[in-house]
């Protein structure tokens, strides 16, 4: 990938011919800030443009593109699944309206959020080690192995969603629309905290959004469910009365995030890359020059 | 926020009086814009995994006891009679054929004292009930609403009689209604299964009319299940509705009626059942089940088992972790671990 700058008219070519163009808005006129992707009005601007922004550009499209991949993957999977016991006929486990309103509502905000406002380190840090910029060029935020990584954990979580409550339910009363919302709120809290496991920094936005968006599942199940003419007339409110949908509801979620947490464990831990090392960095100075308090900063 | 550098630093152009507020095309600044909102930066330290994960561990093991403990107090005897009820081989034949005597009885002896109320349920395996085009075919507004009653057009092969009138309930759920009765005697005495309340009050009320009737109902030439009494209104049906609440998995069982007394350990109970359903065209099989209640709901080991193994791999973990942490410890915030400097 290539970066070209320039402030001229004879500077147009090139900047149009490289991948991301620069233009400076200045003494020579405005032609290059027209064929420009970016603009800016001094040379030294390119500094925090690619070691702040960029790398901060980097790691959140990086992550939002694996995660999309990833929490539509785990719905589906357990769609998947549910087909191998309705004699292949397609029956979706999770009622039509959620299914419907899963990527719609239950998963997007957070996603969205996150993707705007995460960061992984402070631009004083990524200013005063230039080197971490290297992170991006090395592909350590997007390759296959994390796309595969991600395949995996989405294929695990699929199967502890699905099969859990299969194996406690497997001959007793339960009826399709009670045991889908079951599936329907495990899934939703399960990726959910895929992602608060993996967000950086945790502001009052990204609080509101996350846990806002499990309250509001867990209220649009019990609208649907209120529906008479749906099939699932009823049945959320018959489910959750049980103490097994509780118990089930937490092995599920605990389950499903282990292997998660351990490798997040480990690898930080073992094998950290520089940018966990700079986020320790990062907090070890600001542990002691926080503003807001020990815990907030 | 950050403790970043002074502004002076990176533009010092801003200090020499060139920033005239009718001039600059800075942007107003705010803690969004600039994105410098307060946050928390969790971070994972030893400390925490290993607390975490024997969190977990230490609250998980004593849950799945608890559970086992639930599950085993239980008492639940299952009784597969298809096979057994039906002696000659064409078991097809005999049970499509309306004048065989399809009665049948049935001992258990119960291993447990049971306290009521004892669940009698039905359990069926090999019938999918989850099956697509089983699950549309049904008309929910006709069974609330009299003016509904020509919406038969989901219940296609069972929505209209051959003179194009409509059945109520129409479609292939409420035609293949379960037809078994079971009889309940404990040593010799007749007990009675009530058959009341059996099916979600939500149902009762708001989903099956009060008024609505059965009509044209298993009039055609291919009977699926159990015939209904004209003059009892839907709502009052509980077996219709309790099957009509369609089973998520192929085996299945649902609520046939209760017993309201208790049974002693050692006592004989003998079930006299009519064993009219067809499970046989499907090779599907058919059970008896009493079962007492616990918070837990039927007997299931899994649970307990389930969450005994999640927090035992936990504490395996914490122990893990602990011995990992303690062999290959680094610094933790050490630049000289960065690439570029080791």
């Amino acid at each position: 990938m290539t970066l070209a700058i320039g402030d001229g008219a004879n500077d147009v070519s090139m900047i149009q011919m490289a991948d991301v163009g620069v233009g400076i808005n200045g003494q020579e006129g405005g032609q290059a800030v027209m064929a420009s992707d970016f603009s800016m009005g001094q040379f030294r601007f390119l500094v925090p443009l690619l070691l702040v922004h960029g790398h901060w550009n980097y790691q959140r499209m990086g992550y939002m593109i694996l995660y999309n991949f990833y929490k539509n993957a785990t719905f589906v999977l357990v769609l998947f699944w549910y087909v191998l016991y309705t004699s292949f006929t397609l029956t979706t486990a999770i009622t039509e309206w959620s299914s419907l309103l899963y990527t719609v509502l239950y998963t997007s905000l957070p996603t969205i959020v996150v993707g705007i406002l995460d960061k992984d380190l402070s631009k004083s840090t990524l200013l005063a080690y230039p080197k971490l910029y290297g992170s991006g060029q090395r592909n350590e935020k997007y390759n296959l192995n994390l796309f595969v990584l991600n395949m995996l954990e989405a294929l695990w979580q699929s199967l502890v969603v699905f099969y859990i409550p299969y194996f406690a339910y497997r001959q007793s009363t339960i009826g399709m629309s009670s045991l889908g919302d079951l599936w329907a709120l495990a899934s939703v809290i399960v990726v959910n905290m895929q992602l608060a496991m993996d967000i950086i920094r945790w502001n009052w936005i990204i609080h509101v959004f996350v846990w806002g968006t499990i309250a509001a599942t867990v209220i649009c199940l019990f609208v649907i469910d209120s529906i008479w003419v749906l099939p699932g007339y009823g049945a959320i409110y018959h489910i959750m009365g049980q103490g097994l949908f509780w118990l089930l509801l937490l092995i599920i979620v605990v389950t499903a995030m282990v292997p998660h947490f351990a490798i997040k464990a480990f690898s930080e831990h073992f094998v950290p890359s520089d940018i966990q090392i700079g986020r320790e960095i990062e907090k070890f100075e600001a542990l002691n020059q926080c503003v807001y308090g020990p815990f907030i900063c | 926020g950050d403790p970043g550098l002074p502004s002076s630093a990176m533009y010092p152009l801003e200090m020499e009086g060139n920033s005239n507020p009718k001039t600059t095309n800075k942007p107003k600044y705010s803690k969004f814009t600039q994105q410098e909102l307060p946050a928390c930066k969790p971070l994972l330290t030893p400390e925490i995994v290993i607390a975490a994960f024997a969190l977990i561990g230490a609250l998980f093991v004593p849950i799945g006891l608890a559970s086992l403990h639930a599950s085993r107090q239980v008492v639940e005897l299952v009784h597969r009679y298809d096979a057994s009820c039906v002696p000659v081989d064409d078991k097809v034949g005999f049970i499509q054929n309306s004048r065989t005597d399809k009665t049948c009885t049935v001992t258990m002896t119960v291993p447990k004292y049971m306290k009521s109320p004892i669940h009698v349920y039905y359990l069926i395996d090999g019938f999918y009930q989850n099956h697509r085009r089983y699950v549309r075919s049904r008309s929910d507004k006709q069974l609330r609403y009299k003016s509904a009653a020509h919406l038969t057009s989901d219940c296609v092969p069972e929505g209209d009689t051959a003179d194009h009138a409509p059945i109520v309930p129409c479609g292939l759920v409420a035609w293949s209604l379960f037809n078994d009765t079971y009889t309940v005697r404990v040593n010799g005495v007749v007990t009675q299964v009530n058959k009341k309340d059996i099916a979600w009050k939500s149902d009762k009320n708001n989903k099956f009319g009060k008024n609505i009737y059965p009509s044209n109902f298993q009039k055609g030439r291919l009977i699926g299940g159990a015939t209904l009494n004209e003059s009892i209104p839907l709502s009052e049906q509980e077996d219709l509705i309790v099957w009509m609440r369609t089973a998520a998995l192929p085996t299945f069982r649902k609520l046939y009626g209760r017993i309201e007394k208790d049974i002693n350990a050692n006592d004989n109970v003998t079930v006299v059942i009519q064993n009219n359903y067809n499970t046989y065209s499907f090779g599907g099989s058919k059970a008896l089940v009493l079962s007492t209640a616990s918070w837990i709901g039927g007997k299931n080991n899994f649970i307990g088992i389930a969450y005994l193994t999640i927090g035992g791999l936990c504490l395996s973990l914490a122990m893990g972790f602990l011995v990992l942490y303690m062999v290959k410890r680094r610094n933790f915030g050490d630049p000289s671990n960065l690439s570029w400097n080791r």
